[in-house]
Parts: C-alpha cells; sequence; structure tokens
C-alpha cells in the first residue's frame, strides 16, 4: 500500500470522524431540552408564534426526521440561526474565521518552530542549568491558566505601560481597506494575543521535543556516529534533530486543537473579534445553536488539519509508503 | 479455588503494623516523598489548601457572601485583599472559594480517571473488536479541543431542568479528560495480560470479570494514582477556565467565578488588580502543587528517573 492507500484510509476515518461529531453534537443537543426553551418564557412570544417557529424549524417532526435534515443542512453549509446576532449561523462564523485563522496558524507555525529549536537544545544538554531553568518556567506556566496570563499581559502592557491597545482587531471606526493604515493598525491589536497563544503554546510544546530527543540519544546510530568521530555540531543536527522531527509532526494536529482552546480564551480577554470570542458571546447571550455551530466548524477544521497533517507526515516519513 | 487464609500466622498489632501489612508501599512511599524535594513541595502546599478549604470559617475574617465594606476598596488592614463591587471581602472570598476549586478539581479527576480505566481496561483485555471500537472512539475524542467540547457539554447538562451548574461542569470534565487516561491504561492492560499469572489464574477457573478487577487492575494502581494527579491539575485549569466564561455556579463561587465578576466589571481597565490578580495566583498555586506532586510521583514509580538527570 503507498501513498494513496495511506490517504484513502486517512481519509475515511476523517469523514467517519466528521459523522460522528455532528451526530453527536445533534442528539446532546436535542436528547437534553428544547431547543427553542430559551424563548418559552419570553412574554413577548406567544404560543401561536412558538407553534409556527417549531414548525418553521420542523421541530415538531420525529427526532430521526430531524436528524437528516439537520444533516442534510450541514452539508449544504446551514447551520441554524443565531438568536442573538439575528442572522444565519454560519454567516456570523465564517465573518469571524479569518481572524482566528490569522492568529492560529503563524501562532502553531512559530511556537513549533521555537518549541524545535529550544526543546533540541535543551533536550541536548539535559541536565545542565540551562535545561533545569526551561523546565522549571515551563511547569509554572503551564500551572497559570490560560485566560489570566493573558489578563496578565493585557493589565501590563496595555493598562500600565499602554504601549498595546485594550480591546479588538483594530481600531474602532477603522474598516477594512488594503491599506498600510489598516495593516498597521491591525498588527498594533495583532501583538499581544499572538504572542500570549506563542508563549505558551512554545513551553507547552517545547517538553515532547525535548523528551523524544533525549530518547534519541540512547540510539545505536547516535552512538556510532560520535564514535565515529563526526562533528558533535553535525550529529545534533542531522542525526537528532532530523529524527526528533517525526514525533513533533505526529502531534501537530494536537497542538492545533491546544491552540483553538487557547484562542477561546485569548480572544475573549482581547475582546478579539474571532471565533473563539464568538463561544463567550454565545455562553453570554444563551445563543445555543451558535455555539453549536461554532463547536461544529471548529471540530470540523480540526479534522482536515488532521488529514493536511497526514499528508506531510506522508511525505516525510519514508516508511508510509511500505505500509 | 481454594482461599488463602486471610491473615498470617502471628499478626502484629498496632496501626503501624496494620498499614505495613496491609498497604506495604504506603511507609516506602512516605519515605521517598521526605527525600524527594518536588513532592515534599507539592504535598506541603497541598495539605495547606486542604486545611485552608477545611477550616474556611475560621479563616476567613468575613462572611464572603455579605457586603461587609465599601465596594471597590484596595488593600487595607481591615481588608487584606480589598473589596469588590458589592463590598465583599475578596481574601474571604478567596478561602472559601479553594473548597469550591479542589472540590470540582479532585471530583471530576476522579471520576474522568474511572471511566478512563474501566473503558482502557475493557479494551486492553478484551482486544479485537471492542478494543478497535472503543480506541477509534478515544482517539476521536482526544483529538478534538478539549475546553470547547468541555464548554458544549457544560451547556447541554445545564439546559436539563434537574441537576445543578457545578454537577454539569464536573460532568463535562469528566467526560473529556477520561481519553487519554483510556489510552494509557490501555497499554499498561496489553503488557499485563501476557503475564503467567494471569494465564494461571484463568487455568483454575476464575471468570474473565474476576481477572480484570482483581488481578490485572491492582496491578495498574500506581498508574492510576498518578492519572488520577494529572488530570485533577487539569480539571483545576479547566474549571476556572469555564467559570471565567461565565459556566460556573453563582452561588457557589470558585476563584475562577471571582475573575468572572471581576472581568464583567472592568477590574482589569480601572486597575484594580487586587480583584484578578489573587484569585489567579491561588489558581497556579493549587495547580503547581498537583503537578509537582504528580512529577515526585512518576520518579517513584519509574525508577530509571530516580537517579536523576544524566548529564
Amino acid at each position: 500500500m503507498g501513498i494513496s492507500g495511506f490517504l484513502a484510509r486517512r481519509a475515511v476515518t476523517s469523514i467517519v470522524t466528521f459523522f460522528a461529531i455532528i451526530t453527536l453534537v445533534f442528539f446532546l443537543a436535542r436528547l437534553t431540552g428544547d431547543p427553542l426553551a430559551e424563548l418559552e418564557n419570553d412574554p413577548r412570544i406567544s404560543p401561536e408564534t412558538l407553534q409556527a417557529i417549531r414548525a418553521m424549524f420542523g421541530l415538531d417532526k420525529p427526532l430521526h426526521e430531524q436528524y437528516v435534515a439537520y444533516i442534510q443542512n450541514l452539508l449544504r453549509g446551514e447551520l441554524g440561526y443565531s438568536l442573538h446576532y439575528g442572522r444565519p449561523v454560519m454567516e456570523v462564523i465564517l465573518e469571524k474565521l479569518p481572524y482566528t485563522l490569522a492568529l492560529l496558524v503563524p501562532a502553531i507555525t512559530l511556537s513549533n518552530y521555537l518549541a524545535y529549536k529550544i526543546g533540541l537544545e535543551i533536550g541536548w544538554r539535559r541536565g545542565t542549568r540551562t535545561d533545569v531553568v526551561f523546565l522549571t518556567v515551563s511547569i509554572i506556566f503551564r500551572s497559570v491558566p490560560y485566560f489570566w496570563l493573558a489578563m496578565l499581559f493585557l493589565y501590563v502592557f496595555s493598562v500600565q505601560l499602554g504601549v498595546t491597545p485594550m480591546f479588538g482587531a483594530t481600531s474602532p471606526g477603522m474598516t477594512f481597506s488594503w491599506t498600510w493604515e489598516w495593516f498597521a493598525d491591525y498588527l498594533w491589536h495583532y501583538v499581544l494575543p499572538f504572542t500570549v497563544l506563542v508563549v505558551r503554546a512554545t513551553l507547552a510544546y517545547m517538553l515532547y521535543v525535548r523528551n523524544a530527543v533525549i530518547d534519541l540519544l540512547g540510539e545505536d546510530y547516535v552512538w556510532t556516529a560520535h564514535a565515529k568521530g563526526m562533528p558533535v555540531d553535525y550529529v545534533k543536527k542531522k542525526y537528532v534533530g532530523r529524527n526528533a522531527l517525526l514525533p513533533i509532526v505526529t502531534l501537530l494536529g494536537l497542538r492545533y486543537a491546544f491552540l483553538i482552546d487557547g484562542a477561546i480564551l485569548t480572544e475573549t480577554v482581547f475582546s478579539y473579534p474571532g471565533t473563539g470570542r464568538l463561544v463567550f458571546e454565545a455562553i453570554y447571550n444563551r445563543d445555543f445553536w451558535l455555539l453549536q455551530g461554532v463547536v461544529v466548524i471548529l471540530a470540523s477544521s480540526v479534522i482536515v488539519a488532521n488529514f493536511i497533517i497526514d499528508l506531510i507526515y506522508a511525505l516525510l516519513d519514508p516508511r508510509v509508503k511500505l505500509r | 479455588m481454594v482461599e488463602k487464609p486471610r491473615m498470617a500466622i502471628g499478626e502484629r498489632r498496632g496501626l503501624r503494623a496494620w498499614v505495613k501489612q496491609k498497604l506495604p508501599g504506603i511507609l516506602d512511599f512516605i519515605a521517598f516523598v521526605r527525600t524527594n524535594t518536588p513532592a515534599k513541595a507539592g504535598f506541603t502546599i497541598l495539605f495547606t489548601l486542604i486545611a485552608i478549604a477545611v477550616f474556611a470559617p475560621w479563616i476567613a475574617p468575613y462572611d464572603p457572601e455579605e457586603p461587609v465594606g465599601l465596594p471597590l476598596q484596595p488593600p487595607s488592614p481591615k481588608h487584606w485583599l480589598g473589596t469588590n463591587d458589592m463590598g465583599q471581602d475578596i481574601f474571604s472570598e478567596l478561602i472559601y472559594g479553594t473548597r469550591i476549586s479542589l472540590f470540582i478539581g479532585f471530583v471530576a479527576a476522579f471520576i474522568g480517571t474511572m471511566m478512563g480505566t474501566l473503558i482502557g481496561l475493557v479494551a486492553g483485555y478484551r482486544g479485537g473488536l471492542v478494543d478497535e471500537v472503543l480506541m477509534r472512539i478515544t482517539d476521536m475524542w482526544l483529538s478534538m479541543p478539549t475546553l470547547l467540547f468541555t464548554i458544549f457539554l457544560v451547556a447541554v447538562f445545564s439546559r436539563l431542568p434537574q441537576g445543578t451548574i457545578m454537577m454539569a461542569v464536573i460532568a463535562a470534565i469528566a467526560l473529556t479528560a477520561w481519553p487519554s487516561v483510556a489510552r494509557l491504561i490501555r497499554s499498561a492492560v496489553i503488557r499485563l495480560k501476557e503475564e503467567p499469572y494471569i494465564e494461571a489464574a484463568l487455568a483454575v477457573g476464575a471468570s474473565h470479570t474476576r481477572v480484570m478487577f482483581r488481578h490485572i487492575l491492582p496491578n495498574v494502581t500506581p498508574l492510576i494514582i498518578v492519572e488520577v494527579i494529572t488530570v485533577t491539575a487539569i480539571a483545576m485549569l479547566t474549571e476556572a477556565s469555564l467559570a471565567f466564561l461565565g459556566l460556573g455556579d453563582p452561588t457557589a463561587k470558585s476563584w475562577g467565578m471571582i475573575i468572572h465578576y471581576a472581568m464583567e466589571r472592568n477590574a482589569l481597565f480601572l486597575g484594580l488588580w487586587w480583584w484578578f490578580i489573587p484569585p489567579g495566583l491561588m489558581i497556579s498555586i493549587a495547580v503547581l502543587s498537583v503537578m509537582l506532586i504528580g512529577l515526585g510521583l512518576e520518579e517513584y514509580l519509574n525508577p530509571r528517573l530516580r537517579r536523576g538527570p544524566r548529564i
């Protein structure tokens, strides 16, 4: 089985996962309560209106019919209606998604690069003072709640020092245009949330790289390379560093998922208008359909990301061709 | 199967002897903790926090739910950490918050670890199709953003007519925490089930259930303990994040909830640092203590690590 077989299998897994997730979301949402429960106690809405809304959304039909309709709608890109925004959920999410992706993709790239560099270095020098310092910093940072770290950054840099903005992705009144002015303003708002994501992610991933490096140091081929007098730096970069890449690529998907969690909290703290903050808004406004839509979209993005990572993995690891 | 006599002849009396016989590992473990710096520090902090939680009414100077001063006062000798927008004493809120945060963290971690253990045990022992299906579900759940799904589950559960938000939070954390435990326990079980004594137990007619729970489970107990500790750290952080986002019990204010209210009242922009910095520090300290214990435990259970880092 070659690369195509491997990828075909992964594609099937991805599709199965997608259906499993949306099914889970549907049944959890439906079995625990009436989707219109929030409207039931609203004095402005008469029972007849409620009945009409119920019929409009097909909520008076049996559950399995609703499920089929739900799947059909999903595949057509319809995720329901946000009660707070008064617009289709999909529209709201698509409007916010670019902000989040523009935050996540560079953050995952930079944090992985830094984690790789630092992890290789401290793994190579395990037990030295540098290693111990980084390990200590890492365990302390992992104990600090994500959102609180973001709050400290915001408090120090925006409130105390006043060098970064207080909230938002752009200044109020600024509308999107392809100008330097807009871009500079955007970057100015971008720095802080981006830094929080990168710092936190780097300190978490660094340990995986370090442990992978330490495992590799015991391999026979590393000893052989040393024994035949290869330059130390060459062994570090080509023999250990290259091989430490594989476990890193495998975990990329998990990191993307981890960064999404980070984005939910970071965007909330910085009032950043991304998909992560939508989660908070949906909770705040009791906008259940919006929350459900965000869960479906973000989960799908994880599935897509995982598939892309498998693709990279297949290209990087020649052994995949043989499996 | 012939029942063995449960007690050795000439058994010594006394607590120490009883402990030594029934739980031979405990004394060894206590001796280890005494010499291991991270574990010692972790246990010291954790026991202090537990003491604070238990003796909260005696430690806290005020009732945390009563307005006892002017609103938004900075720290003073009367109110060590100032007051919030309702004139409640923040120091007292922190003391009482210890109860909620520790309780949710430990209970959720315990339930989550038990679920993971059960699933890992069954998957690893049964193998075949059962294993395949359970591990597919585990991997799928593992690949998803944990916090996002925890939020969704809390939102779903809190719509149920019965039950409280706190129960919803605990259930949601437990339901997202089990997969990593299940994976770990499964791989340990797969290694264990090839052991000769399992074959022997089966040969003398022990049922599979008995083998699973009486022969394999005790052997993965150390692993379970480490997992409970690791998951507790995650559970406490998740609880704090949920509370921060507004998914907490308003009648039982945890540290995360204090920060939530502080953010809602713009404490950050008004520079009211005494309102949001101390609760964050408390969360960090609590999580750190648990992580340090986990670090120590790992070293205890994996003697290869005991020698300390090689140079």
